[in-house]
């Protein structure tokens, strides 16, 4: 799918997203919207409980808002049954996970190559090489992860979202389990193939200087953007 | 997407098979059970069929009770094939100095004898020569246990009714010892010449004569049975061709082989419901690896298909390992079968049962699986964001309840088709799936119950309820499984217990002594006065007595007319007849009326109430019956209720005084003596009258409360093994709340 240069990678217009649980309704979301353009960066900053991650979520279709609109690369997500969301996330979005998320019984190449075989492609095993060649993990994509490190592991998970070539990455925490070096390393990773790719990056932290490597810092309180702004890059900022 | 889904397959199960331990074990004894009894009655079967002209006696017999075959009718046999003729009857043997006798099995054979097989002596040798007149003496052989009982040793004269005969060997194998499965006394051979000399042959003794027939080369039994029906319409003797040799053996076998397969098939359930959980729990660990498939794209169909085909590749190791042990059983049990079961188990590969058993696992597995299935294809990849450590369990969707309903009905179809009483089968596999539905619910009812009731103080207490309550606890697998086998343990062991009460406490209390039969008519005088002057007799009953076939119910042949299964025994064979002019002891009349005292008109026929319900009779119907070659229809003038386990004389059919007049007939009797009087007795009849037998009850009713007991206890063992591994492999399986593990102790601290 294509998304004119001008138009956005990320639409929400009153997200109202509601989650049910044993102690009753939660109100995560309250009328969030948000435009976020293609091969921007972006992060979701804001305390514990503020709606970052749900946030994150609903732009990957992984959480169906209760109320509102929500078009991410031109789809309009809610015509979407769970088949073709998954179908959608497998084009068109890569998710890195704080966790890492990777299937332990399949060796890096192998879950770098997931949302390839998936699509049905032929070349899914060379391309899935690539992308571990580009994060610098040519040398170990015959191990599992039980026999990487949390940093390898990680640049294993930044390979799988990048292999399909998607339009939007999403973030979660990315550097949340690693030390601050790895977490560094990982990061002008992230932010360097999101720049030479033209992805547009949508990224959840804690870390203010995380954040501010990103075009824009979006911060969200009690469910509800309280502040939304673009950053002048540091120098040293990898693009 | 099936290639995809066997290569995600293959690279999920380098995980290995640790979650699988407890679904491998269920299910491989699961079919194992079913496989194992399978192939033993079938093996036992091939035996049946591999020695049928031999357990027969000669490709087909024709029996007649109470008569021989006449001249016309056994020049015809001679003419038409090779015949041997066996003489059976029951009778009392005694030791020559009069202080121990028996009740025998009497069998007189001629010089043909055995047309199949052979008969096997201690000391070998051939049954002619041990058989043949010597000194003045015929010869006998007998049975070890008659040896045992009257303490006998080969060479020893034994009188069998006048005749004295010398027992030259102890017979340990008989070719056609299963026409007969449960016989009263020790078999004991004669020469049919010898038999004259016994002074048993008197009319109406209750004598069966077999010609056994080995048929000319190329002729088939069908084409030789209807020549013998042309020839002579009207003979009234039953044949029996090698295809159906020891039917009741057959019978015996079959419901054994039933019980044991819904046996195994309750141990499949049992099993499928440990199956069921270990798939529940395996997908419950693989939540986050199916969450990471949706996130990166994959459809549920896709997850759905890659954990089927694993699982469908366990299945596949579990059933062959499982068939492997059944197809081994033929050969790893035959010991164990009963030493003196007249049929030997053909060891070989059936590949029929195991097929049944492979399909029964599979479709076991399918309806355990399809649940936890259809779970795992909707976890939500939001799970990664939660980081769950459980999948939150649901109802499966309609669709998959649609397709569980198929396989388990197929499941239900496959066992009902494939097992010998298809009625019987259907109500256990309803009875099974609907205990299990019950011990479902009440799991449920248990669950609900302890997530109510409030925190008890004691802590190892309060993790106990909790661990039952919590979401995602086997609490309701595990009381389903252990409810089940517990149900089918209990009902066995009830079942068992009932009988064994009856048959050696409640029978006995109300059954007489002995039966006393082949009473001739010039004996009933003095054998009355015997029994009125013998102290210590009582509740002395005595009825005339003579045998018969059901040839037409209400003018249609019995072959033709719908009998349901329950009254077949009536019309498979000879029955007990017997007249009287009042309403026997011990029956009730339900319907209609007892004919007039000195009623001499056309024959009429009192009927148990329970056969004619099963022929669909009523008063005022026929009935002919065939005695001697005659037949002879009579009216049904009343029903009784009759109460078999009185065991009093009892007999289906009564008829009217003169019905069959000029008939030969005997008299058969029973009375009552305290224990300590009963030899006396016995050996006061039996010496007075050569030709009476009696049957002492106590020693019948402890020979089938014996095989009973054998019966009842190797199945109890089977189901407690059947039924217990799976549960014991399935409970002991359950894993622990590490948090309750970890925290015992510094609780108990």
């Amino acid at each position: 799918m294509s998304v004119p240069a001008d138009a956005a990678m990320i639409l929400l217009e009153g997200i109202e997203v509601t989650l049910t649980s044993a102690a009753g309704a939660v109100n995560v979301l309250r009328g969030v919207s948000l435009r976020v353009a293609a091969g921007e960066t972006a992060s979701l900053i804001g305390p514990s409980g503020s709606g970052k991650t749900t946030l994150l979520m609903t732009a990957a279709g992984l959480v169906r808002p209760s109320a509102g609109r929500i078009e991410i690369a031109g789809t309009n997500l809610s015509t979407l049954d769970e088949d073709g969301l998954a179908r959608f996330r497998r084009d068109a979005v890569g998710i890195v996970f704080q966790g890492f998320h990777l299937v332990p019984t399949m060796t890096a190449l192998e879950n770098v190559a997931l949302p390839l075989e998936f699509a049905g492609r032929r070349d899914a095993f060379e391309v899935a090489a690539d992308s571990l060649t580009a994060v610098g993990l040519a040398a170990r994509r015959e191990h599992y992860p039980a026999e990487l490190s949390g940093g390898e592991q990680q640049r294993v998970a930044l390979a799988r979202a990048f292999a399909a070539a998607p339009k939007l990455i999403l973030a979660d925490e990315p550097t949340g389990n690693l030390d601050g070096a790895t977490g560094k390393q990982v990061m002008d990773l992230l932010f360097r193939l999101a720049a030479e790719r033209g992805t547009t990056l949508l990224l959840v932290t804690h870390e203010s200087d995380l954040a501010h490597r990103a075009h824009r810092i979006i911060e969200l309180a009690d469910g509800k953007i309280v502040g939304d702004g673009a950053q002048p890059l540091p120098a040293t900022a990898a693009r | 997407m099936l290639p995809l889904a066997i290569r995600l397959m293959r690279r999920e199960l380098r995980g290995g098979l640790r979650g699988f331990r407890i679904f491998l074990a269920c299910l491989t004894l699961g079919v194992a059970v079913i496989a194992g009894v399978g192939s033993l009655a079938a093996g036992v079967r091939a035996g049946l069929e591999g020695d049928a002209r031999a357990m027969l006696g000669g490709d087909v017999e024709l029996n007649l009770v109470l008569r021989p075959a006449s001249d016309a009718e056994r020049r015809y046999l001679d003419q038409n094939g090779a015949v041997a003729e066996v003489i059976g009857m029951r009778s009392m043997a005694r030791r020559d100095d009069n202080t121990r006798r028996s009740l025998i099995e009497l069998k007189a054979v001629d010089g043909a004898y055995p047309l199949y097989g052979s008969v096997t002596l201690d000391p070998a040798g051939s049954l002619a020569d041990a058989l043949a007149q010597r000194d003045g003496l015929w010869g006998a052989v007998a049975a070890p246990a008659l040896l045992d009982r009257l303490d006998l040793k080969v060479g020893d004269v034994v009188r069998v009714g006048e005749a004295r005969v010398q027992l030259r060997a102890a017979l340990t194998h008989e070719p056609d010892a299963a026409t007969g499965i449960f016989i009263l006394g020790p078999r004991f051979i004669i020469a049919k010449p010898a038999l004259a000399a016994t002074g048993l042959l008197a009319p109406g003794a209750l004598i069966g004569y077999s010609y056994r027939v080995r048929l000319p080369a190329g002729m088939t039994v069908d084409a030789w049975t209807e020549s013998l029906k042309t020839a002579f319409p009207d003979a009234g003797w039953r044949v029996r061709d090698y295809a159906n040799a020891a039917p009741n053996l057959r019978r015996l076998l079959d419901r054994v082989g039933l019980f044991l397969t819904l046996m195994g098939l309750t141990a499949l359930l049992v099993g499928g419901v440990g199956v069921g959980n270990a798939v529940s729990g395996y997908l419950a660990s693989r939540t986050l690896s199916i969450a990471i498939f949706k996130s990166v794209g994959a459809p549920g169909r896709l997850v759905f298909w890659t954990y089927l085909l694993q699982i469908a590749v366990l299945a596949a190791l579990g059933i062959a390992i499982g068939l492997l042990l059944g197809a081994l059983t033929p050969a790893l049990t035959a010991q164990l079968l009963p030493a003196d079961l007249p049929v030997t188990a053909r060891l070989g590969f059936y590949p029929l049962p195991l097929l049944i058993a492979a399909a029964a696992g599979a479709l076991t597995t399918l309806a355990f699986a399809l649940g936890p299935l259809s779970n795992a294809q909707a976890v939500p990849p939001a799970t990664l964001f939660r980081e769950a450590a459980d999948a939150p369990s649901s109802w499966p969707s309609k669709s998959t309840l649609a397709v569980q309903a198929l396989v388990t009905a197929l499941l239900a179809a496959l066992v009902i088709a494939t097992t010998v009483d298809h009625r019987l089968a259907f109500w256990s596999v309803l009875g099974a799936l609907v205990v299990l539905a019950v011990f479902r619910l009440a799991a449920a009812l248990t669950i609900a119950a302890v997530r109510r009731i409030g925190r008890p103080r004691q802590p190892l207490l309060r993790m106990a309820l909790a661990n039952l309550g919590r979401r995602g606890a086997n609490t309701a697998s595990v009381i389903a499984s252990l409810g089940l086998g517990l149900t089918v343990l209990v009902a066995l062991t009830l079942v068992e217990g009932n009988i064994a009460l009856t048959l050696d406490k409640d029978l006995p209390e109300r059954a007489p002594s002995f039966f006393f039969i082949d009473i001739q008519p010039d004996q009933v005088a003095g054998f009355d006065q015997l029994l009125a002057g013998f102290a210590g007799a009582s509740d002395v009953e005595r009825v005339p007595s003579l045998r018969g076939r059901l040839v037409k119910l209400n003018g249609v042949p019995v072959d033709e007319a719908q009998v349901s299964p329950g009254a077949q025994w009536a019309v498979r064979s000879e029955r007990g007849l017997t007249y009287s002019p009042t309403v026997p002891t011990g029956s009730r009349l339900v319907e209609g009326s007892w004919w007039p005292a000195g009623y001499q008109g056309p024959p009429l026929v009192s009927f148990d109430a329970e056969l004619a319900r099963g022929m669909g009779l009523k008063i005022g119907d026929t009935l002919t019956i065939n005695v001697l070659g005659r037949d002879v229809t009579a009216t049904i003038a009343n029903l009784r209720a009759i109460d078999w386990t009185s065991l009093r004389i009892n007999y289906a059919l009564v008829f009217s005084p003169g019905t069959f007049a000029g008939a030969p007939e005997t008299f058969i009797a029973t009375a009552r003596v305290p224990p300590d009087r009963e030899t006396a007795l016995q050996a006061a009849v039996t010496d007075r009258f050569a030709n009476v037998s009696a049957i002492p009850v106590k020693d019948a009713l402890q020979a089938v409360s014996q095989m009973v007991s054998q019966v009842a206890v190797a199945l109890q063992v089977t189901a407690a093994i059947a039924l217990g591994l799976p549960n014991s492999t399935f409970v002991w399986g359950q894993k622990p709340e590490p948090a309750i593990v970890t925290g015992v102790p510094a609780c108990v601290d």
